[in-house]
């Protein structure tokens, strides 16, 4: 078996440049931006459940929300497999490589072994593209490598079903369909109506704009929650880590998002959401801030009152400004 | 136009990253322009966290921003590919990791 032709390209997030790629593969090109937008990636959330050690904030939906949501915008067709099996779920991914139809696999990225171990993490919500079989070996596109690269069938197996949080269970899923794209203006209308429907009138304290007041509210008393100051320590950096370094594309997805809107104003002509796309970039700059000022407070073990109070007043200025910023952006698509 | 950065420009970037991640007690000339910043033998034993200082530095003096973490990842790499993605951003060019495959 050998590879097919697939053109490989990096990106900021692995689910939306994944779902670029096969797009792309398929003749048609949407960028990762707009795949986010249309798929109404952004969001906020501070979670705190019984399932979760101490509490965690996201910055976009649920993973597989954004394919869904192309799917229903787009016309798009994704067919999906989760397995219980190992040997079913490589049996199944070297049918469909055979095929010569390009197959995205959920992995824990600690196993993609062709990524320099020091950016490697455990993270089981990471997606890659197979591209081919080689005896024992895939061929694999992973935006979040500049080539094409080798990884052994057991590296894979072991990605595919590391356990834990997220744990993929062997998924896939590949295009079924994928429609000529035609005038986005609906969908992209559909993506940014939701994103506001999302950070603004979700009647939950801890989702959208009042989820980032509850995060402000809460984070002066995580010390109590913290087992130790080691732990604090961690629990304050994955704040940073969040943001910044998880497939974000910087600043929990704002700088994504800001592409976006600059290629909505675009495709809408509206000077408005060009004018927003600008305002979300700045917005982005200033959860830079935020990010850096809690990886220093977790770098240096700085946990004093003012320190949490001074993030506190950061993360609340952040939801004054994306409060505003949502009911310009939803006035600007009426 | 040439895709790497004058030697002029890899010694401003440098200096940056010593003022501004504090390493007052090395000169630039102690660090090799393409060692990796994170090795703690050749390069400077930087951790994330010193990335992201960096990251931001570059933003305040050249209005530079790295707004895709993981291209981020192959730039905040040695000084060679930092002044290069500097370079890079003056130009009004895009700036393509070393090894990365022709789009």
């Amino acid at each position: 078996m050998t590879a097919m032709e697939f053109k490989h390209k990096m990106a900021a997030h692995c689910e939306t440049g994944t779902i670029a790629a096969l797009m792309a593969h398929a003749g048609q090109e949407l960028s990762e931006p707009m795949i986010f937008g249309i798929g109404g990636g952004i969001f906020f959330g501070y979670l705190k459940t019984p399932s979760f050690k101490f509490p965690m904030i996201v910055t976009r939906t649920e993973p597989g929300k954004i394919r869904k949501k192309i799917q229903k915008r787009l016309g798009a067709s994704f067919r999906t497999h989760t397995f219980r099996k190992p040997e079913k779920a490589e049996a199944a991914l070297d049918e469909l490589v055979g095929k010569g139809i390009p197959t995205a696999v959920q992995v824990d990225m600690f196993y993609m072994d062709y990524i320099p171990e020091y950016m490697r993490a455990h993270f089981n919500g990471h997606y890659v593209v197979v591209v081919g079989k080689q005896g024992s070996t895939y061929r694999v596109s992973d935006v979040y490598y500049p080539r094409i690269s080798d990884l052994s069938a057991e590296s894979m197996r072991k990605g595919r079903f590391a356990l834990g949080q997220l744990a993929p269970k062997g998924f896939l899923f590949y295009p079924r369909k994928i429609p000529a794209l035609g005038d986005l203006r609906k969908p992209i209308i559909k993506g940014i109506k939701e994103a506001c429907f999302n950070m603004l009138s979700l009647p939950i304290p801890f989702l959208g704009v009042r989820g980032i007041r509850t995060f402000a509210k809460k984070v002066v008393d995580w010390p109590t929650l913290a087992r130790d100051e080691d732990h604090l320590s961690h629990e304050i950096m994955m704040i940073h880590v969040t943001m910044e370094d998880r497939g974000t594309g910087g600043a929990g997805f704002r700088f994504m998002y800001a592409s976006f809107l600059q290629q909505a104003a675009e495709a809408l002509d509206n000077g408005a959401l060009a004018e927003l796309s600008k305002e979300m970039m700045g917005i982005g700059d200033r959860w830079r801030e935020v990010s850096i000022h809690t990886a220093r407070m977790g770098k240096r073990r700085e946990f004093s009152r003012d320190k949490l109070e001074e993030l506190k007043g950061m993360i609340l200025a952040r939801a004054d400004e994306e409060e505003r910023f949502f009911r310009a952006l939803r006035k600007a698509v009426k | 136009m040439s895709d790497t950065a004058s030697p002029e420009l890899r010694l401003e970037v440098k200096q940056l990253i010593l003022e501004t991640l504090k390493f007052d007690d090395v000169e630039p000339d102690e660090v090799d322009d393409d060692a990796l910043l994170f090795d703690e033998d050749a390069g400077l034993g930087i951790d994330s966290v010193d990335a992201l200082e960096i990251v931001a530095a570059l933003q305040r003096k050249y209005g530079a921003r790295i707004d895709d973490q993981n291209i981020g990842r192959f730039i905040i790499r040695s000084v060679a590919t930092i002044a290069d993605f500097v370079h890079c951003h003056q130009q009004g060019v895009p700036y393509v990791p070393p090894d990365a495959e022709e789009a």
